[in-house]
């Protein structure tokens, strides 16, 4: 495991990676380059997802169902393995973005009490 | 869709030329961006490998997790050596015994004969129930006939067993148990020779030249597989024959023979008696079904035929015989007096099997007490029950695989054991050799007996409160830990019961046996086979020959008595039994039953006194009684009481009615002698008749009378034998109570073994429920030191422990004495042969496992009586 020395990079949450691909792949197909660059791109180099996680994961999801993928070229002429979203994977999508809001709202609670609880 | 590894590679490697050309248009140096990328990419073959991982089975990483779990185990397992050296030696004698009889059965039983198409190879079985006569066997004339009739059989092949003197092919004359067949014998049987030629049509009749094959056994142990011996001509008896072959090893039946040769090298077979008389029977009858004929229609109409044949021959057939004929698959004739027994040894294994486990997993289920503060932290920090269960599985898999391995190791000494025990009932077992299948019956019995042992611990439960068994590290034992605990050691004592009262039964019948009362002087009478060289009457030299040895064997210091006879008692048996038809002056068969049968034995005069038999009327032969003098007999008790009853026998007359004999020629009684059973060890009412050596001259067995180290004689008999006839074949010399005890040794190795199962099983029985005591003692530490401490005495606590003990085997001496009794009563109706155990032996088995289990209780009670107080208190 190789550690980024870049302090201000964050580190995934667990269980995040799977709906942030989803998310990433809403946008169209995608080669796993792309969107490991995406989520880096989309979080303000906050994110960075490690190829060993973002490829099982890729694979993970293409084995549940919610991810096929095809052999294509891209623009820049090398061929590569495109991922597009399945039906399933896009209700999956919706599932865990639910999920992801329950959990930021129920967190931010206990975090940042709204004022007047706290004497 | 699944990707194979190109596609794995080509998607990584598509990965690293987007992010080495993305770098180089951000204008870095094409050599450091390929760096870059390869670096921030990772190891590319572990990455590689966990896509992979993705697409297998969740089985396969299972297993891959249940390695490491598995390495974890042994380690974990190291720390506790004496509990894995328990488990392990338990395991390995459980799953050792089975491995060991399993190979047995299956080579006996299950395993098809090397005969070609052995399943159209059919042995046909003449028998007369109403005489109690399991196998009359078959006569030429009858053979003749199924010959000539049947027509779903394609061949008959016919055998015979016949003991030569043979000479010629080394060492000194011995008697040899040879077969003669007809030629069509070998290609019935569908065997093959390994060198030279089998015996075939043109060897077959009376005007063919001698010919004899060789058993593969005989040919490799006696003669070192020579190879040169075909060719060679050897003597047997008075008659010659050259070896053409040896026959390819296969299971040798009815009769285990050295060899196998054609009709013309023995006289007997040539004679009138035996080609012409229907009920001179001697032969045994194999067939092979005909191209598309059925067994069961073989057997109507082998059945029709031989009913026709009854039909026309009424004098052959008498009612009260009730002849039948059977026919049988010959595999299953062959393993049919083995099956029962290697049945019964199979659920003896089984039950020592389960009796190992039921202990490993007390065993086990104590460990996982102890270790319930590790398994509470791992289900805290979030192991989900499946790994918890992994991880126990994991351990007992390290256990059972290391005892199946240690078994697998055992059990092939214990083959070799077991193949010469079953050898006794079925010739198969000979064949038995330790193959791969002992290994997967191991391997099939380590994986049972780990799957159950890993269901026996409970695990942590999530919802129930763990707080104090995660903290202190001291054992808490639950009710039902307690109670499994005792479950498991109450089936052992009870599994323990049932085969200690099976072998107690054994050992009770082999006993009454051995001790039976015989009526002959069984210590100090050596029986010696003297053979003659052909069935035939004695000539005057021969005669003289005998003679002459009764005189100089009766001369040598220590011998108190010297006589000839026919037969050596249990040791020989003969085509004659069941006996044959005689009656006597005076006797008038009951409703025109058949007359009596009884026993022809023929005796030298002092062959009573030498025996111990004693007179009871009348007087011994003596010399005088000649072939030219009058044919006097003597019969026994209950000849005399049958024929004459309330009437003094001495004196009468009685002659043989049996075909055998021709013409009836009435002899005089001349003696009454007590009732002495040669044929059953239980003696039974014996009808026999004696006759005088010098009237009816066949007569190979000399007896001895001795001092007390009767062994001693027999080489200064030998010699003096030699020294009138080089040629003279002195064997088997024994005294009778010897005689007796080999033909007991089926029995005696049949409570050998079954004593042996229930050894093992009592003592890892006495272990199980001394490790639940001593178990239930160390956990209760606590509890015996306050009970001390608030007035107790030490012994009450030593009899409450002691009584846990005595409940446990109490509970499961009357589980076994109820399961065993009705696993018997079904057993029984499928095993004919099977008795259950009567009082005695239950008795005794109860007697001795309440006796072990009360000395492997003492010590966990007295370590109880022993509680420290003040340490006990403090513990918690």
């Amino acid at each position: 495991m190789t550690k980024t020395p870049d302090d201000r990079r964050l580190d995934l949450l667990q269980g995040t990676l799977d709906m942030l691909i989803l998310r990433t792949l809403q946008w169209g197909p995608q080669h796993g380059h792309g969107i490991g660059q995406a989520i880096r791109a989309q979080s303000d180099d906050l994110l960075k997802v490690e190829t060993g996680s973002l490829y099982p994961a890729l694979h993970r999801l293409e084995k549940r169902g919610w991810l096929t993928s095809d052999w294509d070229v891209s623009d820049a002429n090398q061929r590569a393995k495109y991922y597009r979203l399945t039906a399933a994977g896009k209700a999956q999508l919706s599932r865990e973005r639910d999920r992801w809001s329950q959990m930021v709202n129920a967190i931010g609670r206990i975090m940042n009490p709204a004022p007047g609880t706290k004497g | 869709m699944r990707p194979d590894d190109n596609d794995l590679d080509e998607e990584i490697r598509g990965h690293l030329a987007l992010s080495v050309r993305e770098r180089i248009e951000r204008g870095e140096d094409p050599e450091a961006a390929r760096l870059a990328a390869l670096r921030e990419f990772g190891y590319v073959p572990a990455i590689r490998a966990s896509m992979r991982r993705v697409w297998h089975s969740r089985w396969l990483n299972a297993v891959a997790a249940l390695g490491q779990d598995m390495r974890v185990g042994l380690r974990s397992l190291m720390r506790a050596k004496g509990l894995a050296a328990t488990v392990i030696v338990t395991l390995a004698l459980g799953i050792g015994a089975n491995a060991a009889i399993f190979s047995v059965v299956r080579g006996v039983l299950l395993r098809p004969l090397v005969n070609r198409d052995e399943g159209r190879l059919i042995y046909i079985r003449q028998s007369a129930p109403g005489l109690g006569a399991e196998n009359t066997t078959f006569s030429v004339p009858e053979l003749n006939d199924l010959k000539s009739r049947v027509t779903t059989l394609s061949a008959f092949g016919d055998f015979s067993t016949v003991d030569f003197t043979l000479m010629g092919l080394g060492g000194e004359p011995r008697t040899v148990k040879a077969g003669v067949v007809g030629g069509s014998f070998f290609d019935v049987m569908g065997l093959r020779p390994v060198l030279g030629r089998l015996l075939n049509a043109r060897d077959d009749g009376p005007d063919a030249s001698g010919a004899a094959v060789l058993t593969y056994r005989f040919w490799t142990t006696s003669l070192n597989g020579d190879p040169s011996v075909i060719g060679r001509t050897i003597r047997l008896g008075p008659r010659s024959a050259t070896v053409v072959g040896v026959l390819e090893p296969s299971v040798p039946y009815p009769v285990d023979t050295e060899i196998i040769a054609n009709v013309v090298t023995s006289t007997h077979h040539l004679g009138a008696t035996m080609v012409t008389e229907r009920t001179h029977r001697m032969t045994e009858l194999f067939g092979r079904l005909a191209p598309g004929a059925s067994l069961d229609a073989a057997r109507a109409e082998l059945t029709a035929v031989h009913a026709a044949m009854m039909r026309e021959h009424p004098e052959a057939y008498s009612a009260k015989a009730d002849m039948r004929l059977s026919a049988t698959p010959l595999r299953d004739q062959i393993t049919a007096t083995a099956r029962p027994i290697l049945i019964v040894l199979l659920a003896a294994a089984g039950v020592v099997f389960v009796i190992a486990c039921s202990n490993v997993a007390n065993l086990i289920l104590a460990r996982s007490v102890r270790r319930e503060g590790e398994l509470a932290v791992r289900a805290a920090l979030g192991a989900s029950r499946g790994a918890l269960r992994r991880t126990l599985l994991a351990e007992s898999l390290v256990l059972c695989g290391a005892g199946a391995v240690l078994g697998v190791l055992m059990a092939r000494p214990l083959v070799a054991v077991v193949a010469r025990f079953a050898a006794r009932f079925s010739v198969r077992a000979l064949e038995v050799t330790v193959d791969a299948s002992l290994l997967w019956v191991g391997a099939g019995l380590a994986m049972a007996a780990a799957v159950l042992l890993a269901y026996v611990p409970r695990l942590p439960s999530p919802h129930a409160p763990t707080g104090l068994g995660l903290t202190s590290g001291s054992i808490r034992i639950t009710p039902g830990t307690n109670r499994r605990l005792r479950v498991f050691a109450t089936t052992q004592i009870a599994f323990s019961f049932v085969l200690l009262a099976g072998a107690g039964t054994l050992v009770a019948t082999l006993v009454a046996l051995q001790t039976a009362h015989t009526g002959y002087n069984m210590r100090q009478v050596l029986a010696i086979d003297l053979p003659t060289p052909s069935l035939a009457m004695m000539d005057a030299q021969e005669m003289d020959f005998y003679r002459e040895v009764t005189r100089r064997v009766g001369r040598l210091p220590g011998v108190a008595g010297v006589a000839l006879g026919s037969f050596v008692p249990w040791r020989d048996s003969g085509p004659l039994l069941p006996g044959l038809r005689f009656t006597a002056e005076g006797y008038t068969s009951v409703d025109g039953e058949e007359d009596p049968r009884g026993r022809l034995r023929i005796v030298a005069p002092g062959f009573f006194a030498v025996l111990g038999v004693p007179m009871l009327a009348g007087r011994d032969f003596t010399t005088d009684d000649r072939s030219d003098s009058e044919p006097v007999v003597i019969v026994s008790q209950s000849v005399a009481q049958r024929m004459f009853p309330g009437a003094d026998a001495v004196n009468r007359t009685l002659w043989w009615t049996d075909p055998l004999f021709g013409k009836p020629r009435p002899r005089r009684i001349v003696g009454v002698v007590a009732d002495v059973d040669d044929v059953n060890v239980v003696s039974g009412p014996a009808l026999t008749i004696y006759h005088p050596l010098q009237q009816l001259g066949v007569a190979g067995r000399l007896f001895v009378h001795t001092g007390d180290d009767p062994y001693a004689l027999v080489p200064e008999i030998t010699r003096v034998i030699r020294e009138m006839s080089a040629n003279q074949p002195v064997e088997r010399a024994a005294t009778l109570e010897d005689v007796r005890a080999a033909v007991l040794a089926p029995e005696r190795l049949n409570a050998f073994v079954v004593s042996g199962f229930a050894g093992i099983a009592l003592l890892i029985a006495v272990v199980g429920v001394a490790g639940v005591l001593a178990f239930s003692v160390s956990a209760r530490t606590h509890e015996f030191g306050v009970r001390l401490a608030i007035g107790s005495t030490p012994r009450h606590l030593l009899l409450g422990v002691l009584s846990e003990g005595v409940v446990i085997v109490a509970i499961g001496i009357v589980a076994g004495l109820v399961g065993g009794h009705a696993f018997g009563r079904v057993a029984a109706s499928y095993i004919g042969s099977l008795t259950v155990p009567g009082a005695l032996p239950s008795l005794g088995a109860a007697f001795v496992l309440a006796g072990a289990a009360l000395v492997a209780s003492l010590m966990p009670a007295a370590r109880a009586s022993r509680v420290d107080v003040s340490q006990a208190l403090r513990t918690e």
